[in-house]
């Protein structure tokens, strides 16, 4: 069945209605049944709809959600990854197993480049081969886009479909789905395992919307991932609520690489870079590739104008809107692009050998702490190179600094457990 | 205010012009930073019969339709038909999002006149629970004196040469009286050939107006 796990709309659905199950979209008093949200706005004609989850097709009062089954599947072997995990690896693998098998929620708080995609695969496995569904979400489109390709090759003979908003549908019934936190609202009771990676990025972390929908779309057990969870889960771990694995090393046993501050004076930013800055980048690009995160959008353009006439590398730019952004990512992965400019959109899932950070006015308020120890841990993630430089230029020492500083510090003297 | 489109908040920019000048000042509905995605157009340069961007002299659709009888409607628009401005208008009147009838708002300030809208079809209006022309104009003082009977095909679904041979389909209310009238701007969402405009201008004449006509649209 194609639609099974699902919860769609009439426009959405090509196929026999007759074995859904017709709930009514919207309550009487305006709760929205997809995502669970009451701000319904009343339209010039009468009736209601909800404008929180009106991209995915608009729930209107009066009409019908319609949800499909999600029966088993046969038991199979799935795990065709060949890998090994490190001893802290498997210890949370194992802690993770157990909490899935008991059906219990799970945090799993591992440093960037800890390697948690690969800590999963063996939780991941034990679902599938009792023929269970398995979902893996994230926030971002370029996480998901990351996790696809790896989960695929994890799982070669698992049918797997990859959901996000211009993706076509799938055209029959998988057991593994890796999607946006989004495409959840189109789910219901459908995942044994759901698995949430960067559980505290935007437009995931703060939303009660993609809350409910990803408590609704499982009907298992729930995994959540971070390298920077927020205090609320963490407390929950602590407490015992649900279950907790840490892993502060990565998975080439190599510390974080802990930020170095530079001072600069930012009334000139963007138009004019400071020198110090320009000489740090010309000694950076002889032995690394250089992610420049900026905190404005405005900013890239003047700044790889100036850094094209200063470098003699080739330097692009990348933010969430732009049309060539996927490409951009590939050439700057492979190589072609020697220095990248950009916003927070790359501070997540992306990994780049022998990359060097530079974060400018990373005492603006729009770097929270944990941006900033997303962004530094971009760098160091290969066994060959694990010490790449990361450097905040800056103008005042603030408080997120000081967080993601120690953050960094604390997890590298941390042991794991 | 949160932006109608990200949801973020709008910060307004207090200059002591607006301030000490009294101008009415229009809270935005756009965040800076969404509004950049869409594309003006430069009034000074765009066509004087369509609005068309980039064309100083009359373009040559617009020579056609003066060719083929029609006063022109000297029409005015305030955005490009670009790749934003597509998905604005499929979240709009595709998806049927109500809340972005704001969004444009104080950017649509179009000459003082007579204001008559260029009315849904019932049928469409039923589907999407609102009429999308009305709701982007509904700051202005409207007059809802056009009809329109419903057509098999929407004009977004057909080719340009479909579009053009589209038979009239709008007619007067009856009971409106437009003898005291000098002056009508018509109103539309999107300006794509003309075809709908001047048809509206037609039904007008027939119902015995005699001022002039023009025409103002968001998009062009």
């Amino acid at each position: 069945m194609r639609y099974a796990g699902m919860q769609l709309l009439l426009d959405d659905i090509k196929s026999d209605l007759s074995v859904a199950q017709a709930v009514p979209a919207m309550t009487t008093d305006g709760r929205c049944m997809r995502c669970g949200q009451k701000q319904a706005v009343t339209l010039p004609i009468g009736w209601r709809y909800c404008p929180v989850c009106v991209n995915l097709g608009r729930v209107v009062e009066g009409q019908s959600l319609f949800r499909f089954e999600a029966p088993r599947f046969p038991p199979t072997a799935s795990l065709t990854w060949q890998g090994e995990l490190t001893h802290a690896q498997q210890q949370a693998s194992a802690e993770l197993c157990a909490s899935v098998k008991a059906q219990r929620e799970h945090l799993l708080w591992a440093v960037t480049g800890a390697g948690k995609t690969e800590m999963l695969f063996p939780a991941i496995a034990q679902l599938l081969n009792k023929g269970g569904r398995v979902g893996v979400a994230a926030p971002r489109i370029d996480v998901v886009r990351e996790l696809a390709p790896r989960l695929a090759q994890a799982f070669a003979h698992t049918p797997m479909a990859v959901r996000y908003g211009g993706a076509p549908w799938p055209k029959q019934d998988v057991q593994l789905t890796v999607l946006t936190t989004h495409q959840l609202l189109r789910y219901y009771h459908c995942f044994d395992l759901l698995v949430i990676d960067e559980v505290d990025a935007f437009p995931f972390a703060h939303d009660a919307a993609l809350m409910y929908a990803a408590q609704h779309a499982v009907i298992g057990s729930m995994v959540w991932l971070s390298a920077t969870p927020d205090q609320k889960l963490l407390q929950q771990g602590r407490r015992g609520k649900i279950g907790l694995s840490t892993l502060p090393r990565r998975f080439h046993g190599y510390p974080l690489p802990v930020p170095k501050l530079a001072w600069v004076k930012k009334v000139h930013l963007p138009q004019q870079l400071p020198q110090p800055l320009l000489d740090q980048l010309k000694k950076l690009v002889t032995t690394h590739r250089v992610l420049l995160f900026v905190p404005d959008i405005d900013w890239l353009r003047p700044i790889v104008k100036a850094l094209r006439r200063q470098l003699n590398v080739a330097v692009q730019s990348v933010h969430a809107q732009d049309e060539a952004r996927e490409a951009k990512v590939l050439a700057f992965r492979a190589g072609e692009i020697q220095v990248m400019v950009t916003t927070t959109i790359l501070e997540r899932g992306v990994t780049i050998h022998r990359c060097a950070v530079v974060v400018l006015s990373a005492d603006s308020p729009r770097f929270g702490h944990d941006a900033l120890i997303q962004m530094a841990g971009r760098a160091g993630r290969a066994a060959d190179s694990p010490d790449d430089p990361v450097w905040f230029y800056v103008q005042h020492y603030t408080r997120d600094l000081q967080v993601a500083i120690t953050t960094i510090e604390q997890l590298n003297h941390m042991k794991a457990g | 205010m949160a932006c109608v489109l990200c949801g973020q908040p709008i910060q307004i920019e207090w200059t002591l012009t607006k301030i000490f000048t009294l101008t009415k000042v229009r809270a935005p509905h756009l965040c800076r930073a969404c509004l950049r995605q869409f594309t003006r157009i430069d009034q000074a340069n765009a066509c004087p019969g369509c609005g068309r961007a980039d064309s100083p002299t009359l373009c040559y659709d617009c020579q056609r339709w003066q060719k083929a009888g029609y006063p022109l409607l000297h029409h005015r628009a305030v955005f490009q038909y670009d790749g934003a401005m597509k998905s604005f208008i499929q979240q709009y009147k595709g998806l049927g999002d109500w809340r972005l009838h704001v969004a444009f708002q104080d950017l649509i300030q179009p000459p003082k006149s007579t204001y008559v809208p260029i009315p849904t079809e019932a049928g469409h209006y039923q589907a999407r629970g609102f009429d999308p022309v009305l709701g982007l104009f509904d700051h202005l003082s409207l007059h809802q004196w056009l009809e329109k009977a419903d057509t098999p095909v929407p004009q977004a679904q057909k080719n340009r040469a479909g579009r053009l041979m589209t038979p009239q389909s709008f007619s007067v209310r009856p009971l409106v009286s437009l003898a005291q009238i000098s002056q009508i701007t018509l109103l539309d969402d999107l300006y794509t050939t003309g075809r709908t405009l001047y048809h509206a201008a037609d039904a007008l004449r027939e119902a015995g107006f005699h001022g002039t006509i023009t025409s103002f649209s968001l998009i062009r």
